[in-house]
């Protein structure tokens, strides 16, 4: 799994320093302003322009003056639980039994030979829920209100003091409820079925004469080697993404239970990765080529480096080692000896570049995680001498420090990218992370509710789903848009495009159109254009963004800023999604 | 076209003051129209009627006259294309009007996988109850409304009688000062008819405003103080029941134990003016005859209003 930058940025740091909260002011604003004139437009074909605008004045001011404060949690619960007894009327739960189906289906063909069984059984569970429960969404929440004023109960509903907020509201919190029942059931079984589903356990099938060094019985179709060391403790190598604990209990070797799989690493990121060119300059690193639109490169045997610029490192997240992975991969630019990999240097230093630990040279394992670590008493140098160093108090006083690594073959190259080195500290409990999964999957599932129930305000059933449907698919794409943006994409705008089109001219080419002006005025409209639609991509939630099933699998943890920046992302559509209803439902003649 | 800045209802056209006036439409019309805009029916023509205090009153007409309109307007469960209604001096698009209003629709539209209990307990959250309050509402208006032996059983399973009465303990739950019924009448047996209109009446004497929408003219003979007569959209008769139903140019004679001699001699005497007479008012006709005229004369003449009773 390869993180993306914005993947790691804190709450704070993604609300504040990268727009988070900017965007999203500017898409209320937009949404409010595009919400009003067309509420104008449709006032003024009924009423007049005059009355019109009077009318949506009145209906804003009601939602504040009235509705807002005479909300009450008690309807809102009334009508949820009812949405709720509807659904299981509706024998939603039959969905829990197609999973159970799913699973034993799947147990038959889920890959024990697969490299990493975890990830693909974790991917598997979390797949097929987060795909159900979205179905589930677009069912449950589409159909239940047109049914309403089809068989005319909404009738007994809105002559009652029910406020259209609440009539939202208590549909989207019914049917979250019934989707949080199902949820938990699905989690539940999921849980037991990965955990049920790796276990194994592996007997010794032969030991060397010293009694350290022996192999396991083959066990889930495939076998560890281990060491056991002076004290009798040790571990198995790593097969499958996992290993076992050996230790010695009395005379017998027991192999005991398997680690490393089913974890949740809490990766500590570094601030910022800068490179060095082969003569000592900054640059961006070195492109190589089609790989390189992750990872940047450093050339080996020169001057150029990678530094990692780590910041507020806590110190009581480690004992007596700082253990590190690393994914690192290398780009040859001659063939040289294929079976010995690229080799790098790494070491730890200071900021101010004073204190640095004794260099320490690997080679580089591709397509895997290095797993490394340094001790915090460690050798290096102060000012160039040799000195005992202790890391937190020499190194990385202030929690700040610089990972450096270079490249020591000439003529190839170490690629790298931000998220390819971070600290480790203890991971943390692998159940913990698989809810934070279901609470990203839930999240998913509470958007398509809202969006579901906002449709639904003003469209019939199965409408009020393709446009539900058409939404969640629009957020798919809204990378284009972004590469659109960025001009990445080839060929330009939409209004350029237009005249790309039927005049045939090649995205290759540079537009001519004799008249230098008039380009420059096309690439302005043009760019105005597409930031309007970038956005208005906004308005559609990125379900691309919001999956977070990788990190579950790949064993690395959820964090709370990326969680936190979900949930903030789900309330911003609650909100909008509860207004756009709002005014829906007030408007609307129920009896028409 | 009135604007919504136009001032509250006046009550002007109320003998009493206006707090006494409960619903007051005003110029009311109501166009039906299609997805383009285009006019399909004007259901209802300018309409203008008042229901009072502590009345019980009456709206007949055959079916797509606009009964059924007018009370979607004055629920708000639609929004005039012309005129106003007034509910509790509000507009009838004021949810906070629904606090003092119970509705019986035409076919207690309720949601069906609910038992009585659990219905009566939703419509009463829906009012904010407090559930002591909701329980105690709950077992009075089920043991009112005569459902104690089905109370745990889903509505799915009940007969058109029981679900209207389910419906009229829905419309009951919270002590509504005004009543719409629609229809309350239709799919109860004479026996639970007669339950229903004295049930309608007890309510009237307990100082609610009813108003009530059939087609069983007998029925609102029976109860009504006052009804609407409306006819394609427009009304066309409004009054008194018991002023409407009187025929002023006719006198009745009850007599008994005379001979045809003596009845052609009283005759004769009642031309001359004069004699004993055992009884001599005026005879009523049945609603439903006067019904049936009022519909009759309104095809023969479409637009003009009846005038037989007193507002």
């Amino acid at each position: 799994m390869r993180l993306s930058p914005e993947q790691f940025w804190t709450y704070s740091e993604w609300l504040f320093q990268h727009n988070g909260l900017r965007d999203g002011m500017i898409l209320a604003l937009a949404l409010t302003i595009l919400g009003f004139l067309v509420g104008y437009l449709v006032s003024v074909v009924n009423h007049g322009p005059v009355e019109g605008f009077l009318k949506v004045a009145q209906n804003i001011g009601q939602l504040f003056t009235v509705d807002i404060p005479k909300f009450s949690f008690r309807r809102v619960a009334a009508i949820a639980g009812l949405a709720f007894k509807e659904s299981i009327r509706k024998k939603i739960l039959v969905l829990i039994g197609i999973f159970i189906i799913a699973m034993m289906f799947a147990g038959w063909y889920l890959d024990q030979n697969a490299d990493y069984p975890a990830r693909l059984y974790i991917s598997f569970v979390l797949t097929a829920t987060n795909y159900l429960v979205i179905v589930l969404g677009f069912f449950v929440s589409c159909f239940s209100i047109p049914q309403d004023i089809k068989s005319r109960t909404i009738y007994t509903i809105v002559t009652k003091p029910v406020r259209p907020l609440e009539l939202f509201l208590g549909r989207v919190l019914g049917f979250a409820g019934i989707g949080t029942l199902i949820l938990l059931v699905m989690g539940l079984l999921s849980y037991v079925f990965v955990v049920r589903g790796l276990n194994h356990e592996h007997e010794v099938e032969t030991i060397d004469a010293n009694g350290k060094i022996g192999q396991t019985t083959l066990s889930n179709k495939h076998t560890h080697t281990f060491t056991l060391n002076e004290e009798g403790r040790g571990t198995t190598n790593e097969v499958k993404g996992h290993r076992h604990i050996v230790s010695k209990v009395g005379d017998r070797i027991v192999i005991g239970k398997k680690i490393d799989d089913l974890t949740a690493r809490v990766p500590i990121y570094a601030k910022k990765l800068e490179f060095t060119g082969r003569d000592g300059e900054k640059n961006e690193g070195y492109n190589v080529g089609y790989m390189s639109e992750y990872q940047k490169y450093i050339e080996g045997d020169s001057l150029s480096m990678a530094v990692w610029e780590f910041d507020g490192v806590n110190k009581d997240l480690f004992k007596d080692v700082i253990s590190y992975d690393l994914t690192i991969s290398a780009f040859r630019t001659y063939k040289g000896d294929i079976v010995t990999p690229v080799g790098g240097i790494i070491y730890f230093r200071s900021p101010d570049e004073k204190v640095e630990s004794e260099r320490e040279s690997f080679k580089v394992k591709e397509f895997q995680v290095d797993r490394r670590s340094i001790r915090t008493k460690l050798k290096g140098f102060k000012e160039g001498q040799p000195a005992d160093l202790d890391f937190f108090k020499d190194i990385a006083p202030d929690g700040k420090f610089q990972v450096v690594i270079r490249c020591q073959d000439r003529g190839q190259y170490l690629g790298m990218a931000a998220a390819d080195l971070y600290l480790r500290p203890a991971d943390l409990q692998f159940w913990w992370n698989f809810v934070k999964g279901y609470i990203s999957i839930w999240l998913q599932m509470f958007i398509v509710i809202c969006f579901g129930v906002m449709f639904s305000t003003f469209l019939s059933g199965p409408v009020a789903m393709i446009a539900t449907v058409a939404a969640i698919v629009l957020g798919f794409f809204g990378f284009f848009v972004d590469q659109l943006q960025a001009s990445t994409t080839k060929g330009g705008g939409p209004i350029e495009s237009l005249i790309r089109v039927p005049s045939q001219t090649g995205s290759q080419i540079e537009l001519d159109l004799g008249s230098p002006a008039l380009e420059e005025a096309i690439r302005v409209v043009d760019t105005w254009l597409l930031t309007g639609v970038a956005q208005l991509k906004n308005a559609v939630p990125n379900f691309d963004q919001l999956g977070t099933a990788d990190f579950v699998a790949y064993g690395t943890n959820l964090f709370g800023g990326l969680l936190g920046r979900h949930l903030t992302i789900a309330l911003g559509y609650f909100v909008l999604t509860s207004l756009v209803s709002y005014f829906f439902l007030k408007t609307r003649e129920m009896a028409a | 076209m009135a604007t919504a800045l136009e001032s509250g209802p006046s009550g002007s056209t109320s003998a009493n003051d206006p707090t006494n006036v409960i619903v007051e439409t005003r110029n009311l019309g109501k166009i039906y129209r299609d997805f383009w805009g285009r006019k399909k029916v004007h259901a209802l023509k300018s309409l203008d009627l008042e229901v009072r205090r502590g009345e019980i009153f009456g709206l007949l007409g055959p079916n797509g006259s606009g009964k059924s309109t007018t009370i979607k307007l004055m629920l708000g469960l639609l929004f005039p294309t012309s005129g106003r209604v007034f509910v509790f001096g509000k507009d009838a698009t004021d949810v906070s009007k629904n606090e003092r209003i119970g509705y019986l629709p035409e076919e207690s539209y309720l949601y069906k996988f609910l038992n009585a209990d659990e219905t009566l307990d939703f419509y009463g959250r829906l009012f904010d109850m407090s559930a002591d309050e909701r329980k105690e509402r709950t077992a009075k208006l089920i043991k009112m409304v005569k459902l104690e032996h089905a109370r745990r059983r889903q509505l799915k399973e009940y007969s058109k009688g029981m679900t209207r009465r389910i419906g009229l303990a829905q419309a009951l739950i919270n002590e509504p000062e005004f009543l719409v019924l629609d229809e309350p009448t239709t799919g109860l047996d004479p026996l639970g008819t007669r339950d229903m209109k004295d049930l309608i009446l007890r309510l009237r004497d307990e100082g609610k405003t009813i108003l009530l929408c059939s087609h069983q003219l007998a029925d609102v003979q029976d109860v009504c103080d006052r009804v609407a007569i409306l006819h394609q959209g427009e009304l066309k008769e409004l009054g008194r029941v018991d002023s409407l139903l009187k025929m002023q140019d006719i006198t009745q004679i009850h007599a008994s134990g005379l001979s045809d001699d003596a009845k052609s001699r009283i005759k004769k005497i009642i031309e001359e003016s004069g004699g004993q007479l055992e009884r001599m008012d005026n005879p009523t006709t049945t609603m439903e005859d006067l019904f049936l005229e009022i519909v009759k004369e309104s095809e023969q003449r479409p637009g003009r209003r009846g005038g037989r009773g007193e507002n």
